[in-house]
């Protein structure tokens, strides 16, 4: 049974209240508020790789499969992912793409800025771990980059050492502070 | 009450001979529509003429049952001007005018030709009778949207949860000032394998409550266009309301 009577709340409901609901409800109004963030990031770090990158191709998310069990990585999450101490360029380049589309997309299903911290933390375990560039961003703005996803405060703490050593990779003289304009 | 002129003249122009055709044609569905929108004609009746707000219930009755079910009430309008709410508070007005006249209390009798005439009317009751018409046409959308999600029909609990969702993130905390639930507790209570799981959820919700919104006004609407600029219509008219108080 529903707990929700409609007509009792919209009887009562101002044209203020009416106005925000048919604002919220259109698909391209923003669907989770900034202060999620931390719990949305945190959720995307520990759910299933396949899950999310299982919606490219087949042959693509046979591979991903693959590449996801081989050598006995076992590598279920996102978190799993960036913190290998060997993980497979493929999948951090799998996952870049899908970061960078959710980041494009305006009716993406991530906010932009848990896809964007994706998106630097793939280069940048690529970069750190592997000693791979997966980007073809420049040195300047990878390090724009780095530095506003390190300096994100929903972002834990694991994560942002990765932007830390990738910053230290591309710029060695270069202080990890600061944000970007 | 505001000096502007009635809000209701915002809305987009009906499609009179789709609704002619109806009105030949399907009885019961206009039937519908006069239950659907009682709410708003309700209130139009008793702010228009307040000393009758005890008989507003029989009048309106006999209103529905004497004029709008009355085959070829709709041919009977100026299908140049006006739209369909207009003509049906112009019917109204000129219905009770009629009957006060029969009781021989104030008024000249009203010709035909008087009823197909747009008559202004105060804008008090006129923006009244718009903002419970959209409360109805808004209740009426989340009722078939409950429903279409609770379906035992089809894919469930998924479907369920749709609605779940919509309504905890955005009916509760909009319409009835409650709390946003935590992102942790949405995981939990539909078992969400990811963030775009969660939001393909929420959006799967959103595209629902629009397509029953625009199935709706539809039904007094008729044509595509006149649906969408009839949603617009009433986006604009409860912000302009919204941006008053």
């Amino acid at each position: 049974m529903s707990e929700f009577d409609s007509a009792a709340a919209l009887s009562k409901s101002p044209p203020k209240s009416l106005a925000a609901f048919l604002a919220a409800g259109a698909e391209r109004a923003r669907l989770w508020r900034p202060e999620e963030l931390s719990a949305i990031f945190r959720h995307q770090m520990s759910s299933p790789i396949l899950v999310d990158l299982g919606g490219f191709d087949p042959a693509t998310a046979s591979r991903l499969k693959v590449l996801g069990e081989a050598q006995s990585l076992l590598l279920k999450s996102f978190s799993d992912l960036f913190h290998h101490p060997v993980p497979p360029l493929e999948l951090l380049s799998l996952t870049k793409d899908f970061a960078k589309a959710n980041m494009d997309h305006p009716e993406s299903s991530l906010p932009e800025e848990v896809a964007a911290v994706l998106y630097y933390a793939s280069i940048a375990t690529a970069l750190v771990r592997l000693n791979a560039r997966i980007s073809q961003l420049k040195d300047a703005e990878l390090q724009r980059g780095l530095l506003w996803a390190k300096d994100q405060p929903w972002v834990d703490e694991q994560t942002k050492e990765i932007f830390v050593q990738a910053l230290k990779k591309i710029l060695p003289d270069a202080p990890a502070k600061g944000s970007p304009q | 009450m505001s000096s502007e002129p009635p809000a209701s003249s915002i809305f987009p122009r009906t499609d009179w001979a789709g609704l002619g055709k109806a009105a030949d044609a399907d009885e019961a569905r206009l039937d519908g529509l006069i239950r659907l929108y009682w709410a708003p004609l309700r209130i139009f009746l008793v702010a228009t003429f307040p000393s009758l707000k005890d008989q507003a219930e029989v009048l309106l009755q006999e209103f529905a049952e004497d004029k709008i079910l009355k085959e070829g009430w709709l041919r009977r309008a100026d299908r140049s001007r006006g739209k369909f709410r207009d003509f049906l508070k112009t019917s109204l007005r000129h219905f009770v005018l009629d009957r006060l006249n029969r009781a021989e209390v104030r008024h000249a009798p009203v010709s035909l030709d008087e009823l197909e005439q747009e008559l202004p009317g105060p804008p008090g009751p006129s923006e009244e009778f718009d903002l419970t018409w959209i409360r109805a046409v808004l209740t009426e959308t989340l009722r078939r949207m409950e429903a279409d999600c609770r379906d035992p029909a089809e894919d469930q609990p998924r479907r369920s949860f749709i609605w779940e969702m919509f309504r905890i993130r955005l009916i509760d905390p909009v319409l009835n000032d409650s709390p946003q639930t935590p992102y942790e507790e949405l995981i939990e209570r539909f078992s969400l394998k990811s963030p775009t799981d969660a939001s393909n959820m929420l959006l799967s919700g959103k595209r629902m409550f629009k397509a029953h919104l625009a199935k709706v006004i539809k039904e007094y609407a008729e044509q595509d266009a006149a649906t969408a600029a009839e949603i617009k219509a009433l986006e604009d008219f409860v912000s302009h309301l919204a941006k008053r108080s």
